[in-house]
């Protein structure tokens, strides 16, 4: 696994000198699906904003596909490879239509118009803005429309890497669901996928791997299924695993002990019934 | 047993809308119980509450038909201050209630604006502040501390005036794991207390189910369900259906039911504990009868 | 797999408190007076100036603000970022002067290389800059040592009204919010691929138009919010409650007045009394008495200023 991003003994101080990151070695391969986890406070953010350049190290580096962001004019290169998407789609929508607010990211990377018009119309496809929004203004559309835009603001861009903060606060189960079917149709088609959250259950349905923070350092770093194995590690940082995951590390007689979701819960569950069957 | 709130026939019509909000709401919510509201986001759930609370119609314009009572008085009639005194509400977004420079300030805002003499008011503030476990942060201001402690501000300033109604929408919505269990120990105080009638609007069906003593699924502006937690889910494709998630031991609880491993009179558990001990005891059973 | 069990805890002790410039810490000894005793410093420091044209006096002052944020404990590396200001203002008061010194026979003209300079306006342009900077270091001492409620509670003890003080606290609040939503909004912009050292300053200025639109609607979602806040909390902006008796006032009486503060204030309000007495009266701080002044006129054969 070649690595795409690569932190290397990150830490980070707010301009007001509280240190918020000490010595965070990251590294973060090609079409990978992480979850950055961990109390508020624990450096999730500060981390993702690192990541993309947005906060520069205070020690240590951090590089993305061979560029490192504390370079000069690296702005424009990271764009294109990194891409993060704000908790709050109103701080990023400034533009008075919906075809301006995608084609914004495009023309700052002085394409030609033909090649706007193009990405606008792709990143509005994938992201299921339909064209006839195109001449609306963002405020008027509703919550869900308007982080629509905002990540077709960013895929626009056509980063490798998309950063997506707290992708499902304020949503529905459903909605929250399409969010993330959306972004998994993304890493599937290539992408790597960085989500930072407090909802396990999004991260064990969704996630290949977990990152959980506690107090600016890396409490654990590993597969989703392997974090929520350790429950008592993740208190530390008050992160619970799913409650299906928590029922099945309290059972007797499972074969396996470290399920994510429902239906896997049934498939040990029946596993468990049929091994006994056989034995017996 | 007296209604702490009545609603007969309401409907409600937000201006520059085609499509009534809330349509044919008939409620009764006995004094002193614990009421979840549940349901996909623009179903209704806020309006709901807001009518309650007297937002509507005083704070919006629209077309409002049928009557909401608070203790026999009709909303519709009560000014904004006899509302704040009888029903206290608690938003999503703690941000948006802040109208003060430090915690303190804030809350006593809503004690100053009832005229208690000063000994009531620091009689109020200190068991508010004991209830929500903020002592710390007095001083601080509001916009210096995390969200979950917001929220528990956001709580205490309601719990300061001492309403025998307090309602809350998605209270723990923007706040971290660890503020969510904070806000939940705060509600299970306040049940076991059993003194006030509490209304919680909440997507956390886990941490919501085992605290109601009745659940309400709202679905395009009507009362779709509304049901004690153990029974609440018995149709449970319908109500993940209507884009609401139960919790993940009930589901599981189900999938055990339709698949004949637990009998069919079962009663589908909401809380952790007993989920764990029907799926100990469902693996038990199976095993011995193979 | 990177593991660490025995990570630091992730809560940090305050130990500074946030004022509206900056941080200072908790024990500061400025936190020992009243506000009221804070809020008239700063009438003094802020206001008496205005009496004085003597650049000395005014330098001295300056002083003084820079030694009580030193005994204040206050941090003087965040002064840095008003060095851009002070900097700039010094550049725009000389060039106005020296490009447009005016038209007065009695100005004293100097002949540096091909440049004609005029003492009068000059010295005047001089001491007028030291009593702006006095100003300016005034206001930085009280906003970077007091917070909002200090403000509001010294207001309140003032006895202006709750509704006027809602508004003051309200305006700072409105501002802090709209810095830190401005910020965001500058973050996700470069998220966008904007790089602002590239641009031209034409396109700078188009960029804040822009901001205009996320500002507003942010700010237009959270006013609904606040009214509703407002009505749910049982506010009517009258400042009278339900049976028209005024409302109480809680904050005020958890601060009180020391006989230190009392102390204080007499000093200042004597001194400020003083200085405005022996100027309209006297004429005392007025550019004749200067003694950089004298001795320039002195060097340039123009006798004693008058």
């Amino acid at each position: 696994m070649s690595a795409y991003l690569e932190v290397t003994h990150l830490d980070y101080n707010y301009p007001d000198g509280t240190p918020a990151l000490f010595d965070i070695n990251v590294s973060i391969g090609r079409q990978e699906f992480v979850a950055l986890i961990g109390q508020n406070g624990s450096g999730k953010t500060t981390l993702s904003k690192c990541m993309n350049g947005l906060f520069k190290p205070t020690s240590g580096s951090v590089v993305v596909d061979g560029i490192d962001t504390r370079g000069k004019g690296v702005v424009k290169q990271l764009v294109t490879r990194i891409g993060y998407v704000f908790q709050n789609p109103d701080h990023q929508l400034f533009n008075d239509s919906v075809q301006k607010e995608i084609a914004y990211g495009p023309r700052n990377i002085n394409l030609s118009a033909n090649e706007v018009q193009a990405r606008v119309d792709e990143a509005a496809r994938v992201a299921g803005v339909a064209p006839e929004l195109y001449a609306t203004h963002p405020f008027f559309l509703p919550k869900g429309l308007r982080q629509r835009v905002a990540i077709a603001s960013i895929l626009a861009l056509k980063p490798r890497t998309i950063i997506v903060d707290e992708p499902t606060t304020g949503q529905d189960m459903r909605q929250s669901v399409e969010v993330m079917e959306f972004l998994r149709s993304l890493w599937q088609a290539g992408h790597t996928i960085i989500i930072v959250t407090h909802e396990m259950s999004i991260v064990a349905r969704y996630a290949q791997r977990a990152i959980a923070l506690r107090g600016g350092r890396v409490l654990v770093d590993d597969t989703v299924r392997a974090v929520f194995s350790q429950p008592d590690l993740l208190k530390q940082t008050y992160v619970e695993p799913p409650q299906i995951t928590r029922a099945a590390q309290r059972l007797d007689g499972l074969s396996r002990h470290d399920v994510l979701t429902v239906e896997e819960m049934q498939d040990a569950f029946r596993s468990a019934i049929s091994a006994e069957a056989s034995q017996g | 047993m007296t209604n702490a709130v009545v609603i007969k026939d309401l409907e409600w019509k937000y201006e520059h809308t085609t499509q009534f909000a809330l349509r044919g709401i008939n409620l009764e919510i006995p004094e002193n119980t614990f009421l979840g509201i549940v349901g996909a986001n623009e179903q209704g759930k806020t309006t709901l509450i807001n009518s309650i609370c007297g937002l509507i119609p005083h704070s919006f314009n629209g077309v409002y038909r049928g009557s909401v009572e608070i203790y026999g008085s009709p909303v519709l009639k009560m000014s904004g201050l006899e509302i704040a005194t009888q029903v206290g509400l608690v938003f999503a977004d703690p941000e948006a209630q802040f109208t003060a420079m430090t915690v303190e300030e804030e809350l006593v805002f809503g004690l100053e604006n009832t005229g208690y003499d000063l000994g009531k008011i620091k009689e109020r503030l200190d068991w508010a502040v004991g209830v929500t476990m903020i002592g710390d942060l007095l001083d601080k201001s509001p916009y210096d501390i995390s969200g979950g402690q917001k929220q528990r501000m956001a709580i205490a300033c309601v719990l300061a005036m001492n309403p025998p109604i307090i309602i809350m929408d998605e209270p723990t919505s923007m706040i971290d794991p660890l503020g969510k269990q904070f806000i939940f120990d705060i509600l299970r105080k306040l049940k076991d207390a059993g003194d006030r009638t509490i209304i919680v609007v909440e997507h956390n069906i886990e941490q919501l189910a085992p605290l109601a003593d009745q659940l309400l699924l709202m679905q395009d502006g009507q009362i779709a369900r509304m049901a004690p937690p153990a029974h609440f889910f018995d149709d449970l494709p319908n109500i993940v259906g209507s884009g609401v998630y139960p919790p993940e031991v009930t589901s599981f609880a189900y999938w055990l039911k339709q698949s004949g491993y637990v009998p069919p009179e079962q009663v589908l558990p909401n809380r952790f504990d007993e989920g764990v001990t029907l799926m100990q005891d469902a693996l038990r059973n199976a095993r011995d009868n193979r | 797999m990177a593991t660490s069990a025995e990570a630091p805890g992730g809560v940090r002790a305050a130990k500074l408190r946030k004022t509206l410039l900056g941080y200072v810490p908790i024990e500061s000894p400025f936190y020992r007076y009243h506000p009221v005793t804070r809020l008239i410093m700063f009438v003094f420091f802020g206001v008496v100036p205005i009496f004085i044209d003597m650049p000395e006096i005014n330098f001295a002052l300056v002083v003084c603000t820079i030694l009580l944020l030193v005994w204040g404990q206050a941090d003087l590396k965040r002064l840095r970022i008003y060095m851009p200001m002070i900097v700039t203002i010094a550049i725009f008061m000389f060039l106005v002067v020296i490009l447009a010194p005016g038209n007065d026979p009695t100005f004293t003209p100097i002949h540096i290389g091909p440049l004609t300079i005029y003492y009068q306006p000059v010295y005047f342009t001089f001491a007028s800059y030291w009593r702006l900077m006095a100003m300016l270091f005034g206001t930085i001492l009280y906003f970077s040592t007091n917070r909002e409620r200090d403000m509001l509670v010294a207001l309140r003890s003032l006895k202006l009204p709750f509704l006027a003080s809602y508004v003051v606290g309200f305006s700072i609040r409105a501002a802090g919010m709209f810095m830190e939503d401005f910020n965001t909004i500058r973050e996700a912009e470069q998220a966008r691929g904007l790089d602002k050292s590239a641009l031209k300053l034409g396109d700078q200025v188009k960029l804040y138009v822009m901001y205009l639109v996320p500002l507003f609607s942010i700010a237009l979602r959270r006013a609904d919010e606040i009214s509703h806040a407002l009505f749910a909390r049982g506010y009517n902006f009258t400042g009278r409650v339900g049976h028209g008796n005024k409302r109480s006032d809680y904050i005020l009486t958890q601060y009180t007045m020391t006989g230190m503060d009392w102390l204080v204030i007499a000093v200042l309000m004597t001194l400020f009394v003083g200085a405005a007495v022996a100027e309209y009266g006297f004429g005392a701080f007025r550019l004749p008495h200067s003694p950089i002044n004298i001795l320039l006129h002195h060097l340039l054969g123009l006798g004693w200023p008058s």
